[in-house]
Formats: C-alpha cells, structure tokens, sequence
C-alpha cells in the first residue's frame, strides 16, 4: 500500500524531474535563440557606434571592421559642423511639447471614442482614419500656404501644430483600443461613487491605460525627432532648425562625409535611446493598480 | 507616476500657449517683396545649396559674408539648404508663389521651366554693363541660361561631365595604350577583363551618371549634336531614329563585355570614384564634380598615375572627336518680383559672386569654372590642372538632362539602368520618345 | 447618472479640440491637395483645370500598377511578418528580467536609426562583392545563388522588403506587450489552474482579449505599408527602372522632382482611396471576436 503509493509518487516525482530538465533546455535554447536575434537587430545600432569613429576611408574600404584609431574629435567636429547644440535643443522643445498636445487631445478624444456611443462616432473615426493614410509629401504645399496666411512660419508651432494634429490618429486608434479593453464596472462603480465624467478620464481611464500612452509617446517622439520635411519647408532662421536638418550639411549632392555623418547620428540617436527606454520601463510597469479591486 | 504627468503636461501647455503666442503674430516676410520704405535697410534673401562642408562651398558662403561686411546697408538673408532638400523646398514655395529674391537655378529645363512660369527675370542690364567681365565666360557659358536673346544667369561653375578618367599604370603594366577609337576601348576592356580589373568604374545608383557622363556623349558622338537636338525638340528627328539606337546598343555593348563592375546600378558616385582613386579600376568615366573626391582619396602614388582625356572616337559617327559633354553650373536666378533698390542690391550680389574675382576663388577651390582664368597650381591637385588644361581644347556638347524636359530625362534614365542590366536598346528607344513627346505637348 | 446634457458636453470637450487641429492641419491640406490633382500644373505658373484627365492617367499608368503591386507585396510582407513575429515575441518576452529587457530594446532599436543610416548598411550587406549576404552564401557553398540584391529589378523588391519587415517590428512588439499586461491578472491565473496547453491558452484566451489591439495593428500596418518612403529613398530611389518604385516614392518624384505638380497630387489621391478601401476590408475581415 504506502511503497505503491510512494512508487507512484517517486515515478510522478523523478517524470517531473524530467520534465523540469527537459523544459530548462528548452528555456535555454529559447533564451539562445533570442540572444541570437537580439545581437543582430541590435548590429545597425552597434555598426553607427563604431563607424563614427572611423575616417571616411576607413568607412569605404571595411565598412565592418574595427576603427584603426579611434577618432573621438570626429564627435566634436560634428557637434561644432552641425550646430548641434541649437538643434538639439530646438528639437527638443518642439518634440516634446507635439508630444504633450499630441496625448492630451489624443487622449481626450480617445476618451469620446472608446467609451460612449453617439451618432457622429462612425464619420468622425473615418475622418481620423483619412489623415493617417495620405503621404505628407502631398500636404507640403497646402500646408506651407496655410501657414504663409496665419503667419505661423518661421515659430515653433509652425512644426508643433501640424506634428501633433498628423500624429492624432494613430494617438487616438491606439489608445481607443486600449480603453475599450477596460471593463465597464469600474466606470459604472465610480458614477455610483459621485465621480463625474471628467474625474473619470482623469484619474482613472488616464492611468490606467499608460501603456497606450507610453506607446504613443515612443512613436510619436521618433516620429517628430527624426522628421525631415517639415523643418525643412516650413523653418528658415537657422537658430530655429531641428536636429534632421542640421544632420545634412554634411553631403553636398555629390559627395558625403560618412564619418562626420555618423558621429552626428550617433550623438543624435542617444537622447532616443534614453527616452525609449524611460518609456518601457512604464509599459511594463504599468497596471492595473488596484482599480479593479476583488 | 500620474501626478508627475499631469504636473509635466500642464506646464509643457504653458510653455506651448507662450510660444505660440510669443512668436506669431507680424512675423517677418522672409518672402517679403517690393521695395523698400527709404531710409531703411534694403533686404534681399538668396536660397543657395552650398551647404556642405567641401571647398567649394565654403568658398561661395565666404563671398556672401565678405559681401555682408563690404554692404552694411544690404541685409542679405542667407538661406543654405542641403542638397538633397533644395529643390523640392524651392518648388514648394513657387507652387506657393513664394520666391526668395535669388536663388540657385539649374541651366537648361529648370531655367526654361521658371521662365514658362513667369517667375524670374533676366540679368542682361547687368551683364552688359560691365563688358569686361561678360567677355571673360567661356564661350556659350549663357547658353543654358538664355532664351529668346534673354539672359537669366551667370555660370558659377563648369561641370564636364564626360572625362575618361584612366589610370596609367594599369594600362601600362598590361601593356594598353590610352585608347582612342572605339575598337581600342574595347580591346582594352577585354584585356583588363582577362586579368580580373576592373575596366571602368560606374556608380549609376542614382541613374543620372550614366546618362549624364556615359551617354550625352556617346550618342553625340554617333549621332552628331544637331539631331540631339533636332530630337529634343522633336523637330524632323525622333529618339527611335536608328543613330540613337545604335548609341544605346554601343553602350549595351560596353555593359555586355562586363566593362562596369558588378552591382554598378547600386552604388553611387562616390563609392565608384573611391574605387578608382584607389587603384582598383583601370578608368572611370564622370565629370568635373569627381575631381575633389579623387584628389582627397588618391594616395600619391596613385595619383601620379591618373590622366584624363576624352572619350574614343567612333567610326563613322557624326559628332565632334573632339567634344565632350559639359554643362555650366548653376547660376543666381532673379525672381521677377525684385525692383527698385533690391534690385540694384541684387546685381551687386549677382556681381559679387560670379564676377572675375569669384570665378579666380572658386577654380582655386578646385572646382572648373566656365571662365577664363587660371588656377593656383599650389592650390589644386595634379588631376585638376590635367582636367582644366584639357577643357581649354575641347568643343562642349549638351548634357541629356539640361535639354530634355524632365519626364524626357526621367525616361532616359530609368532606361539607361535598364539596358545596363539587358534590356533591349530598341524598346528603350520607344520609351523615351514616348515621353519626351508627350511632355512637350503638355 | 449625469445627466444627458452633460455627457453632451463632455463629450464636446473631449472631441472638439482635437477636430479642429485636425481639420485645419490635416484635412484642409488633403482636400487641397485633391483638388490639385485635378488642374495639369507644372507647379510654377498658370495651372490649366483638366477634369478626371489626371486621374484617368493613373489609372493607365504601368509605373503606377507597377508601385502598386511592390506596395501589395511590401503589406503582406509586413502583415505576415511584423504583426505575428511581433506577437510572438511579446508572448515571449512578457517578463521583467535583465535579458528580456535586453531583447526588447534590442528589437525595438532599429526604429530609433534614421533611415539613412538603415538604407546605409543594408546597402553594405546587400553589397554584390563585400556585402554580407553573399559572402555567407560563398561560405556555405551556395555561391550560385548569389545575386545583385538590390541591383536585379527581377527581385529587387523582395530584397527590399525584408529590411522595411525588420526595422518596423518594435511598435508592434511594444503595443502587444502592454496589450497582453493588461489582461487582468485573475484571467490568466484561472486558466492555469484549468490546464488547457499553451496553445489552447493562447488562441482560446489571450488573443480574443487583445484583438483590438490587434485590429489597431494592423490597420497601421497597412497604412504604415503604404506610405512606406523613407528607407526604399535611401536605399534605391524607386530604381533600378522603378522595379522597387511605391506609390510615395512615385508620388514624390511626380511632385518634386519632375514638374508634374498635378498629377502627383492625383497619385496621392489615388493612394488615399486605396488605402480607405483596404484597410475597410480588413476591419470588415477582422470584425467581432473581441472579447
């Protein structure tokens, strides 16, 4: 009786030993084969890194070796030759305040979308949708004489405006859909609470969807940071031009200087890094905190 | 973590109103045309792409800040666009009727496609006033920029596009003489094929290279200059005429005997220069533009090696031997608008920057200029006083792209990179009839 | 309740703002630019009113099927690549580790790179006589198969698309895995202790839960598919021979480079309408499922 008992145990015991040894392996060959994968969409990354600090011959005759030297005044040059400093930091604003317009009114109206039901909702998505869909190169125009008329070239909202108002779309799809996902009690518990609508939004549809909004903010930030056309359309004085722009001084039409080029785009792509990375950390930080409680 | 985000977005919407608010409203007519109240300062703006950070343009940015100094009372706003921006920044703001007082203008279509669009005005008061220095261009430097006897611009540049640029040391050590007729390159090109180098060094990524500097005078020298433009102007000859298929199918030829190295149409211009300044290609065919790459790349060594000349003769062929494809560079347009004050501002700009003295700094920066003036041999490399001693004998025949309308170039272009890859000569022809016909009649 | 009114209000509040920035921004551009496409205007000058002329000549335009296809074939790379790989690795890599961050951001940092920089060394790995791929296929004794990647219009696209698949995957990834954290804890708790296999888990479960994230996926996807311009610029200019030409590419060039200002904008229009009819299509495909 007890020794089949513990045989039985013992056989149940020593397969769970098994199994547990066979799922380690697989476990480390899962972990193997991400590592693999990791290292080479990382490789472009590690590639600029190295590449800006080569000179441009070095760039052309082994693209993926190791510098022979390595060249830290290339930085300075580059910050000096762009004029880094000023875009960086005209970047800077004009990103982070599209950002700030971007999720409060991508918010508020994802708000609308996701959790009440009114006769315009089906047109007014359609209409957000149509925005996302069209090249902006075709916009360029319309949009420069539009400006040209309310005198907004030349400013920071010249890039602000039209950044944010591009970047509402996707803002409202991605958040919309996060809302949708929260179960309906908890705004049924808070009318019953006394809360209005606006403290809903406020404190508890806002919150709890941090990951859409981090999301937002990651796409949006790249979005604006690294955007070409715009600067270069709608901003004449230099002490107003963003980063992208200033990027491009270095080829001339014929030619590039590769290793300018990229010690410039490596500075440039750090303060990327940092904010994804911010970022992530609230994606997988945020939850649901204690709003749905038992 | 949401207090921290309601603080940081109510104060980022602060910053956002101030901002707004701080800068519209009054803002400057940085296209603000017309003249001037008196007393003030006359403002012009010019749009350039001298941006870069190469001699050359150094060199033009210079002149523009000596003129500031040397005109306390002309407030110049300067506007240096990359390259790769300039023209569709400059198109948008004429399709918005916005252009800056001067601004770098393409001779040929671009020229003629401004004009059509009543945009700009000619400069022939001020190249007449000073005799002196029209007389100084080379001749028919004013011919992209003139129509109906009415010129638009002065050249501050000159861009052959067509040397044979070969190195001597390689076809020496094999034993090559420098070829010139056609039968010659070819013999060339299978000897250098048979001991694995490279014969000529293409980077045709971009698709103009092979249309700008192989073709435009390849088929001129089959075809002969006037039914070029006979064609172009698609008066009593058509591109499917049998000599510009003969020309393609020469060029088919080259591309069939292996003369370009693999994947030519993917690299561009610089990586197919740096191949040939170092020593890894026997020629190159490229322009005037190639001259600051190769001097900044060679290695001495193999820069005493490096010649130019023109392109082989062909049997037969109705063009000049002696010719080669060139283009002056761009020059300063003058948008209509510009009257009065601004407009004498202007000429002295105009002047400032493609007058004698200019042209004597850019040549020394070693970039050809379409004028008579000698570089400082101290200044430039061996290869660009060859390349410029050789302009001085040679008869220049029209660049493809500055004649054809741009559908017309595009068709070529795009066809050329065909044939390179095998594409059949004839059907390509048909292509570029086809529109360079309709973009006419548009 | 509120009342009725207030919710009106509210609702007003909520969605006004952002209309009217959208609208003067984005919408009055796009019909602007419409309208454009309706005049042959060489964007200097006088422009002549041609009707449907332009539009009629989209529709005829071999180069024009020709991008349409290679935009075709950009989407369903994307779709069939970004979207699943995307979600299976947000199933992967849910945990709070040092390695799985690693791998996160590692996957996720392309998107960071300028498409300069992009187009720039896949140039260099697709590289006929130093780049990588061949060099590889040399190694292991597969030399005949080696190619000019980007250079063969009969293939070009393909090589093309992967680069455009790799870069975009981290927007995905990010999007899925605040999805998957948002399925409330006691979910996948109780489903652990019933005991369906993973797979079960997986399709019985979670994806119903995250289907409108999904759906969002992929109508960005294909929105994103067909307004892909900045890495195929960079890396062929639509050539050789327009073999890897996409609408945006053939767009930009109508507009800028060449002076057919008006009918660049029918291009754009054209876009527009395809891309409202696909995406419709695949919500419609997509519908129900939720929850």
């Amino acid at each position: 009786m007890v020794p089949k008992q513990t045989a039985a145990i013992q056989s149940n015991w020593m397969n769970g030993q098994a199994s547990i040894g066979f799922r380690r392996l697989k476990s480390s060959l899962k972990n193997a084969l991400l590592f693999i994968y990791a290292i080479f969409t990382l490789y472009p990354l590690i590639w600029l890194f190295i590449n800006a600090f080569k000179t441009n011959d070095e760039i052309y005759s082994e693209p993926f070796a190791l510098p022979n030297q390595w060249h830290w005044e290339n930085f300075t040059r580059a910050w000096e030759v762009s004029g880094m400093g000023t875009a960086m930091v005209n970047s800077i604003i004009v990103t982070v305040l599209a950002l700030a317009l971007t999720l409060l009114l991508g918010a508020l109206s994802a708000n609308a979308i996701a959790r009440f039901n009114f006769k315009l909702k089906v047109p007014i998505v359609g209409l957000f949708l149509i925005g996302m869909l069209i090249p902006i190169h075709s916009t360029l125009v319309p949009l420069f004489i539009l400006m040209k008329k309310v005198h907004l070239l030349d400013t920071y909202s010249a890039l602000i405006l039209p950044y944010a108002a591009f970047e509402l779309p996707l803002a409202i799809f991605v958040i919309s859909a996060f809302m949708s996902s929260l179960p309906k009690e908890i705004e049924e518990a808070a009318f019953i609470d006394g809360t209005g609508y606006w403290g809903i939004f406020w404190r508890m549809m806002l919150p709890l969807s941090a990951p859409a909004i981090a999301t937002v903010s990651i796409l949006g930030f790249l979005r604006f940071w690294n955007d070409f056309a715009f600067p270069l359309v709608f901003i004449n004085k230099t002490s107003l031009k963003t980063l992208p722009l200033s990027l491009s001084v270095f080829s001339n039409g014929y030619s590039t200087d590769y290793s300018l080029t990229m010690s410039a785009m490596a500075l440039a792509v750090l303060p990327t890094i940092m904010i994804y990375l911010f970022f992530q950390e609230q994606i997988m930080k945020g939850m649901v905190a204690g709003a749905v409680k038992g | 973590m949401i207090k921290k985000f309601s603080f940081v977005l109510s104060l980022c919407l602060m910053i956002l109103m101030l901002a707004a608010c701080g800068s519209s409203p009054a803002k400057n007519g940085q296209a603000a045309n017309g003249t001037s109240a008196s007393g003030e300062k006359v403002k012009i703006s010019i749009w350039h792409n001298f941006s870069g950070q190469d001699l050359r343009a150094q060199t033009m940015r210079g002149i523009i800040e000596q003129f500031k100094k040397d005109h306390p009372d002309i407030e110049v706003d300067e506007q240096a666009i990359p390259n790769d921006g300039y023209r569709p920044r400059l198109k948008t703001v004429a399709a918005a009727g916005e252009m800056p007082d001067l601004f770098i203008m393409w001779p040929g279509s671009m020229t003629e496609e401004f004009l059509s669009g009543d945009v700009i005005q000619p400069i022939n008061e001020l190249l007449d006033s000073k005799p002196d220095w029209k007389n100084g261009f080379l001749p028919n430097s004013f011919s992209g920029f003139t129509f109906d006897g009415n010129t638009y611009a002065a050249p501050t540049a000159l861009s052959p596009t067509s040397f044979l640029y070969y190195n001597k040391g390689i076809l020496d050590q094999y034993g090559i003489a420098v070829p010139k007729t056609w039968n010659q390159l070819i013999a060339a090109i299978q000897t250098l094929k048979q001991n694995k180098i490279t014969p000529i060094a293409l980077g045709n990524k971009a698709a103009w290279p092979a249309q700008s500097s192989i073709l435009s005078s390849l088929a001129d020298r089959i075809t002969g200059t006037d039914w070029f433009l006979n064609a172009a102007a698609q008066k009593g000859a058509k591109f499917t005429d049998p000599q510009f298929v003969d020309a393609l199918n020469h060029l088919k030829q080259l591309s069939d005997l292996g003369a370009f190295q693999d994947g030519s149409n993917s690299i561009d211009t610089t990586q197919a220069e740096q191949l040939f300044a170092k020593g890894q290609a026997a020629m190159m065919i490229d322009g005037g533009w190639a001259l600051s790459q190769i001097s900044s790349n060679a290695t001495k060594e193999v820069m005493d090696q490096l010649e130019v000349t023109v392109l082989p003769s062909i049997q037969g062929g109705k063009g000049d031997p002696n010719a080669m494809a060139g283009v002056v560079g761009t020059g300063f347009g003058l948008s209509k608008s510009v009257t009065g004050e601004k407009k004498k501002a202007a000429y002295d700009l105009i002047y400032a920057l493609t007058g004698p003295e200019a042209q004597k700094k850019v040549i020394d920066s070693s970039q050809l200029v379409s004028y008579k003036v000698e570089p400082d041999p101290s200044k430039v490399s061996p290869i660009f006083i060859k390349a410029q001693k050789l302009i001085g004998s040679i008869a220049f025949t029209p660049v493809y792209d500055t004649v054809l309308t741009s559908a017309g170039t595009d068709a070529v272009n795009n066809g050329l990179q065909e044939l390179l890859i095998g594409g059949k000569a004839d059907d390509i022809a048909i292509k570029i009839q086809e529109a360079q016909e309709k973009a006419l009649k548009d | 309740m509120p009342s009725h009114t207030r919710a009106r209000g509210f609702l007003a509040f909520c969605l006004i703002p952002s209309l009217l920035l959208f609208a003067l921004f984005v919408l009055v551009p796009i019909v602007w630019s419409i309208y454009y496409g309706f005049f042959s205007w060489k964007g200097i000058g006088d422009a002549k009113f041609i009707g449907l002329d332009n539009y009629k000549e989209v529709l005829h335009d071999p180069v024009f099927w020709g991008a349409l296809k290679n935009n075709a074939i950009v989407i369903c790379a994307s779709l069939f690549g970004q979207v699943p790989i995307a979600l299976f690795l947000a199933l992967l890599l849910s945990k709070s580790n040092m390695f799985q961050r690693f791998v996160r951001s590692a996957v996720f940092m392309p998107m960071v790179l300028s498409s300069v920089v992009v187009g720039l060394i896949w140039g260099y790995i697709y590289q006929p006589q130093i780049g990588i791929f061949n060099l590889v296929l040399d190694y292991l004794g597969l030399g005949s198969f080696k190619k000019e990647w980007l250079a063969d219009p009969k293939f070009a696209i393909y090589s093309i698309s992967l680069p455009i698949v790799w870069n975009y995957i981290g927007p995905y990834l990010v999007m899925f895995i605040g999805a998957l954290k948002n399925i409330p804890g006691e979910i996948d708790d109780a489903v652990k202790i019933d005991g369906p296999g993973p797979f079960r888990k997986l399709f019985a479960v979670k994806l119903p839960l995250i289907w409108d994230i999904i759906k969002v996926a992929v109508v960005l996807c294909i929105s994103g598919s067909l307004k892909s311009f900045d890495l195929v610029y960079v890396m062929t200019g639509g050539g050789p021979a327009h073999s890897t030409e996409l609408l945006a590419t053939y767009m930009y060039n109508n507009t800028f480079a060449i002076y057919r200002y008006g009918y660049g904008s029918a291009i754009s229009a054209t876009i527009l309408i395809i891309s409202l009819v696909l995406v419709a299509g695949s919500q419609f495909l997509m519908k129900g499922k939720s929850r």
